[in-house]
């Protein structure tokens, strides 16, 4: 099995999906301790709880987002990146 | 279980390289379900009638005075009928969390995934926009000509029609969902005449789009790719597990024949290979290879092929809900260690939820020790913290309360005011200090307790430990 068995669809998945989740429990765990009403970067350019809950979301998701994406290009078996030097195609490789 | 990377490997051993290179990069095929009628059918669709219109009623509702099921974010309250919960209460909502998680494992050991095929909003939504398909569309067939058909005004016509009935009907659950977080019907007025906050339109036309994507194009691949219930719910299972099986001791070797052929004399068995149990499967599987992860546990395939079995007179059940144990012809045994420790566990956490939220104390009190200076001295020659007292009442009631310290002998508690008076759903911040003699102070940090005590409710009362900071002699 090569990373290039899997579907497409499964490996954009692995990364949005994952962090999706994350972010979501990140939030409301960050927002129950923290009120963004407090917090000095929301609070001076006026945007609203509504407005932090949403930021923080997404920069949570950015952030797991990132990690799964390292995660899975890590995941490339090291044959893999062998054989794309030496044969220098582009393709798949297969094991 | 048949875990996908097996399937996948079984496939690779079947094919040739350039096949399986094919068929793994080649577009998903769209899944075209046909419509089904029968028992499960109507179970259902009294399941997603049920859930949608629980969904979509619920923020509607008012309760003394405000929305019974209010999750209100901007002011951080969450109202849940007639109990008010603050981010103090965490914990309980933590706990609610855990109860719904025990609950799932404990129906999935004794009734499989009945929670896939018949209450998961995955499956509530998809059917709901197969049916507007359907009803847009046209049957199976139908849909399958008009999409191999070449683009016609008539195409363009279906498809754009159906498109705006999702959109529509996806956009509504959007607006609903954050109904769920901003007063709903303040929030539907302001919809209407384009008046929601910058914030609020975000996340309706996110949701919106949101199950417009999952219900109108991922469909069983969120079942497939994203969901990781799917992926552990084998462990689980166990062979006294309510499964949906197609019954191969009775149903093979397949084969069509007409009705009127005896299947004795014809050496078949009662499947005719009709492949209609394949036609129905929202996720495209056919039953008869076993038990597989991909099976939601809809039943769409039994309720097909009970209709079959009625038409050739054969007896009903050839695929049917049943567990390993009886088609192996054993008896299956409801109780059985799995089944008793999650019961247990689940009943013990769901009484002590239910008992700590019942009784909790509605005050919340925070101490926090003044960070400019450790200690100081006073002009008596005592040692003296100040500390800063965070009081929110969570009660529906007003409140006065009356604060006391301890913990070091002869403490003396200084504050502006005897009777702290906090409004409902109000923070009060109050400055105190505590003065002890030095010759009290056995170490240079000792612990102290605050002990807050509602006037005239002696049971309305929370104790607060702090440290208090002075030399060491």
């Amino acid at each position: 099995m090569s990373m290039s068995d899997i579907p497409i669809i499964q490996r954009v998945v692995a990364i949005l999906w994952p962090s999706f989740i994350v972010a979501g429990i990140a939030t409301v765990l960050f927002t129950t301790a923290f009120d963004p009403a407090n917090i000095s970067i929301f609070a001076d350019y006026g945007i609203s709880r509504l407005g932090s809950y949403t930021i923080c979301f997404f920069l949570f998701w950015l952030f797991g987002a990132v990690t799964s994406t390292a995660t899975c290009y890590f995941l490339k078996p090291c044959d893999a990146v062998n054989k794309r030097k030496s044969s220098g195609d582009s393709g798949s490789v297969k094991e | 279980m048949v875990e996908s990377s097996q399937v996948v490997a079984k496939a690779v051993a079947n094919k040739s390289d350039e096949e399986v290179e094919q068929s793994l990069y080649a577009k998903r095929q769209k899944i075209y379900v046909r419509e089904v009628h029968g028992l499960f059918a109507r179970l259902r669709a009294m399941g997603v009638l049920g859930l949608l219109g629980l969904f979509y009623i619920i923020p509607w509702l008012n309760l003394d005075g405000h929305q019974a099921v209010l999750f209100d974010l901007p002011a951080r309250k969450f109202y849940i009928l007639n109990m008010v919960f603050w981010p103090q209460d965490f914990f309980y909502l933590a706990l609610l969390l855990i109860v719904s998680a025990l609950t799932l494992f404990f129906v999935t050991a004794l009734a499989g995934r009945v929670w896939c095929g018949y209450a998961c909003p995955q499956t509530v939504w998809t059917e709901a926009f197969l049916w507007i398909e359907r009803k847009v569309e046209g049957s199976r067939q139908q849909q399958m000509k008009l999409d191999k058909g070449a683009n016609s005004f008539r195409k363009i016509r279906i498809k754009a029609t159906k498109h705006f009935l999702w959109a529509a009907f996806a956009l509504f659950t959007g607006l609903t969902f954050v109904g769920y977080f901003s007063p709903m019907r303040e929030l539907a007025v302001n919809f209407l005449s384009f008046n929601t906050g910058p914030w609020e339109t975000f996340w309706i036309y996110f949701y919106g789009f949101a199950t417009y994507g999952n219900a109108g194009w991922l469909r069983e691949q969120v079942c497939l790719y994203m969901c990781p219930y799917a992926r552990f719910q084998s462990a689980m299972f166990d062979k006294d597990t309510m499964i949906i099986s197609f019954d191969e001791s009775r149903g093979l070797p397949k084969g069509p024949r007409k009705k009127s052929v005896d299947k004795v004399a014809a050496g078949l068995g009662d499947c005719i290979d009709c492949t209609i149990c394949v036609q129905v499967c929202p996720t495209g599987i056919d039953i008869r290879n076993g038990l597989q992860y991909q099976c939601i546990g809809c039943a769409a395939c039994i309720d097909a092929c009970d209709d079959v079995m009625d038409k050739m007179g054969y007896d009903r059940g050839l695929i049917r809900y049943t567990t390993e144990h009886s088609l192996m012809g054993k008896h299956t045994h409801i109780l059985r260690p799995r089944v008793i420790v999650y019961a247990l566990i689940l009943f013990g956490i769901t009484v002590s939820a239910f008992y700590s939220i019942l009784t909790r104390t509605p005050i919340a009190m925070d101490v926090i020790r003044d960070r400019n200076s450790l200690y100081r001295e006073t002009n008596e020659g005592l040692i003296e913290n100040v500390y800063i007292i965070k009081l929110l009442n969570m009660d529906k009631q007003d409140h006065s309360y009356t604060l006391t310290a301890a913990g070091i002998p002869d403490l003396i508690l200084k504050k502006d005011t005897d009777k702290i008076v906090v409004k409902s759903g109000e923070v009060v911040e109050l400055p105190v200090r505590v003065q002890v003699d030095a010759y009290d102070l056995k170490q240079r940090s000792s612990e102290i307790s605050f002990t807050l005590t509602a006037i005239g409710n002696d049971d309305l009362s929370v104790v607060e430990e702090a440290r208090f900071l002075g030399p060491a002699y």
